[in-house]
């Protein structure tokens, strides 16, 4: 028996690749050889596609390959991003995909899954992608980008760490390769992010890895029913449950409630009480609330382009290394948000009767990302926190206090007609006829009805723990659900009662006079105001700009 | 922890609202005296777009241009004010029309001056021809008015900017005042980008765009008589010092201000960024003059050699 066959094989890969390398450094021009050398057709690729940060030299020399070596690749990454991780399929380099996120790339990407161009392994939320690293996706080769090595192989990532050590992590401690593009070779690292010894080889890049600015909301874009939606939340659900460790989506909703907890939440004297700890990439709209003395940590999935100084200079409020920098880390934020997080509160495209919600049409599969894994209850929860035993007790006020599971809080926020005056309540998620068209065993819903709590739109809040059975649920959905034809469907009667009852609360019901909701009411209402808050150190990206 | 609170934006009052956030109405009742405004062919009238219908695009009542008359500082003044909200402020056929009635009237009373509150893509390009010839019609129209002693005033610093035929608008009036936000030209960044190439314009790269065709750029190279803050106060006190400063428009004006357009050509037309201008015209830290405050602009603008202003 041979017990070593696959430690054999990567030092033979390795070996392979030195011919091209002067110790572990390889020039870019000799990227595609490189792999050449070092993949073997059919293997399991992580080419680092994150949320933010891509290895796009290296996607760019892997999509060069000669295909009569390399084919078939099975590629395992959690970001389909760059237009090149999709031309790998068209041109036969890889022919097998899971993956978790494809933000830019969805509806490309849904394209191909019709014309059976790529063969789909699943969908993933982050976290899943990651633990199926270690138990059955285990990467043969990962592309990984860091912004500095030193001569050893030691890897400085810079703010964006992202999935980097994960990645890692699986594919060096399992007998994988490791090829890392840097954008520049150095005596010493600012810090070690990653240890050389598991990095195999460096090519150094002849332009920065690219990072697409995807947490900057604009103030400027926040509209009125956006605000009143804020001032719902906070005060019908941040104060009442006392909400302190939270994750916020990225959408405008949640920028507006960053934005009015310095005023708004001021007003209430919520300071100290609520939106204290975050698991949060470093979102700009947040700046007013952390330098009025709301925010006491923020641990972050990734990094914000801009963000750098502002960060460094915030070092008691952010994670940060001996350097001074970020250091975010994707797989231990979305712990933290799953395990150590009380609410998520985020924004979606549909959502149907029973609650489910998903950002899936017809035309575009944008993936999950992290939104499951933050919003969902997390099973294997053991401590108590105000909130969760609160949400558990509204859930089931019969159970015994003390063999009663608490309940993350999942708030679903929108106005009843989104983007486009598309109604956000749905008899039917599309996600159900795509899972028919592509014959796949499960429908893409983003968050199961039965993880969500609240619902909140400018018509009021639907707290969904409050409801007994699915018809109540149903019914407290339509009504918050505005003028929509789900909303026009409701049972007025029913509707009334559960008013009375708290289960629907209109703003009037929170002393919310809509009219209040004035933009005057947000902290910052430009990115240049935001740029004042931080006293210039605020570097904003020139597509957010007006001056 | 309270590191620039002092230096963040307050709680602001009625006069202190922001130009570039304020609806046209809003800019209206409150760059007037206070209920002085009385609207002509106001949205109650429902004088809509005859043209939009056929392309199922919503209307509105006002046609996104409101026009009447008020006071300010018990002066008597015409106001048109165009909603940038409503299709981006473009031009069409009774947008237009009112605009050009109003400047009539103040051409054949020949004593009371008029506000134009631009905020406009341009021409809108579903009813393009009556949009166009709208513009030629306005363009005549200020004209007229200048001759006979009206002076017509252009505030600029709305979220649509001041693009296409009301670029050219602009450019025969009697004076302009901009703010930062503000934005001055004809082809607007995506238009040069489709017919020029990305290389020509990045329209994406906002501080390009700011810096060419914004408020401090018109500012430094005399596309401006004023530079304003971003308040509707601001905009009010400094209408009223470009009311007050009243010259005659003759044959003289467009010999001086033709000479003052070939001599900026002279000196800019080889520049291939805004950042060299700046320099050229002698700004110590051209670089640094995006990041400016209002009031850090105002005070390196007083320094640099003026280009030759006094044209129109």
């Amino acid at each position: 028996m041979q017990w070593h066959k696959n430690r054999d094989a990567r030092d033979q890969r390795i070996e392979a690749g030195r011919k091209l390398s002067a110790g572990k450094i390889v020039d870019a021009q000799d990227a595609t050889r490189l792999l050449e050398a070092v993949i073997c057709k059919g293997d399991r690729v992580c080419l680092e596609g994150d949320n933010q940060k891509q290895a796009d030299l290296l996607s760019s020399a892997l999509l060069a390959v000669n295909t009569e070596f390399i084919s078939d690749l099975h590629m395992v990454q959690s970001g389909v991003v760059l237009p090149e991780h999709l031309d790998l399929f068209e041109r036969g380099v890889a022919t097998k995909l899971d993956y978790a996120y494809s933000g830019p790339q969805s509806a490309r990407i849904a394209q191909m899954l019709f014309g059976g161009k790529i063969q789909l392994g699943a969908v993933h939320t982050y976290l899943e992608l990651f633990a199926r690293y270690f138990i059955d996706l285990t990467p043969n080769v990962a592309l990984i980008a860091a912004v500095s090595a030193d001569r050893e192989g030691n890897l400085y990532t810079g703010p964006n760490t992202e999935d980097t050590p994960t990645v890692v992590e699986a594919t060096a401690f399992k007998d994988g390769v490791v090829i890392a593009q840097v954008n520049e070779i150095v005596a010493n690292v600012p810090r070690v992010d990653i240890p050389g010894d598991r990095v195999h080889f460096v090519v150094k890049a002849d332009k920065p890895f690219f990072v697409e600015p995807l947490f900057t909301r604009d103030p400027a874009a926040i509209t009125e029913t956006q605000i009143l939606t804020a001032m719902l939340a906070i005060k019908g659900i941040y104060a009442p449950y006392g909400v302190k460790r939270l994750n916020h989506g990225i959408g405008f909703n949640t920028a507006a409630i960053e934005l009015l907890l310095p005023t708004f939440g001021e007003a209430l004297g919520l300071k100290g009480r609520i939106a204290s700890h975050f698991a949060l990439n470093p979102h700009p709209a947040l700046i007013p609330a952390i330098e009025s003395g709301w925010v006491e940590q923020i641990h972050s999935f990734g990094s914000e382009v801009g963000m750098d100084d502002y960060i460094r200079a915030r070092s008691d409020v952010y994670f940060t290394g001996p350097d001074g920098s970020l250091r975010s880390n994707r797989a231990f934020s979305q712990v933290a948000g799953l395990y150590a997080c009380d609410m998520f509160i985020g924004s979606t495209l549909q959502i149907d009767l029973a609650g489910n919600s998903s950002t899936v049409t017809t035309t575009r599969i944008a993936g999950f990302g992290g939104a499951p894994n933050m919003g969902s209850d997390a099973r294997g929860r053991r401590h108590p926190s105000e909130p969760w035993l609160q949400a558990g007790k509204e859930a089931d006020p019969a159970g015994l206090p003390a063999l009663r599971r608490g309940r993350k809080l999942v708030v679903q926020i929108g106005e009843t007609f989104g983007e486009k005056n598309v109604p956000l309540f749905v008899e039917k998620l599309d996600a159900i006829a795509l899972a028919e068209k592509l014959n796949l065993d499960l429908a893409p819903v983003m968050i199961y009805g039965d993880d969500v709590t609240h619902i909140v739109t400018e018509e009021g809040i639907a707290n969904l723990l409050l409801c007994r059975d699915p018809d109540e649920r149903e019914q407290a959905i339509r009504g918050v659900a505005g003028y929509t034809d789900v909303g026009r469907g409701r049972d007025k009667s029913m509707v009334n009662q559960l008013r009375d009852r708290g289960v629907i609360q209109r703003p009037e019901d929170l002393g919310i006079d809509p009219l209040q909701a004035d933009r005057n009411l947000l902290a910052a209402r430009s990115i240049k105001d935001i740029v004042r808050w931080s006293g210039g150190l605020y570097a904003p990206p020139s597509k957010f700009r007006n001056w | 922890m309270s590191v620039s609170t002092n230096t963040a934006p307050q709680a602001t009052g009625a006069r202190q609202v922001s130009w570039y956030e304020a609806s046209a109405r809003t800019r209206v009742s409150q760059l007037l005296d206070e209920s002085s405004f009385k609207e002509f062919l106001g949205p109650q009238e429902r004088e809509m777009s005859p043209n939009l219908k056929s392309f199922d695009l919503p209307e509105q009542f006002d046609d996104g241009m409101i026009v009447g008359r008020g006071l300010i500082k018990r002066m008597p003044v015409f106001v048109a004010a165009q909603e940038g909200r409503f299709m981006g402020g473009a031009f069409g056929e009774v947008h237009g029309a009112k605009l050009t009635g109003l400047l009539r009237a103040s051409r054949d009373i020949g004593s009371i001056p008029v506000l134009i509150l631009f905020d406009t893509g341009g021409v809108r390009l579903q009813e393009a021809n009556a949009g166009e010839l709208a513009i030629a019609e306005i363009m005549r129209a200020v004209i007229e008015a200048r001759i006979a002693g009206v002076s017509v005033i252009g505030l600029i610093g709305g979220r649509a900017g001041c693009y296409g035929g009301g670029g050219l608008i602009a450019g025969c009036c009697s004076a302009l005042a901009v703010s930062e936000q503000g934005r001055i030209s004809v082809s607007g960044p995506e238009v040069i980008e489709t017919n020029r190439g990305v290389e020509e314009f990045d329209s994406k790269d906002r501080a390009l765009v700011w810096r060419t065709m914004g408020g401090k750029h018109r500012r430094l190279i005399g596309g401006t008589d004023a530079f304003v803050d971003d308040t509707i106060e601001d905009f009010r006190e400094t209408a009223l010092s470009l009311l007050a400063d009243t010259r005659p428009f003759t044959l003289q004006t467009l010999h001086e201000e033709q000479a003052r357009l070939e001599w900026r050509i002279q000196q800019f037309g080889t520049s291939a960024d805004a950042i060299d201008i700046w320099r050229s015209m002698g700004v110590d830290d051209a670089a640094a003059i995006p990041e400016m405050t209002y009031a850090q602009f105002t005070a390196a603008a007083q320094k640099i050699r003026r280009p030759n202003h006094a044209a129109r």
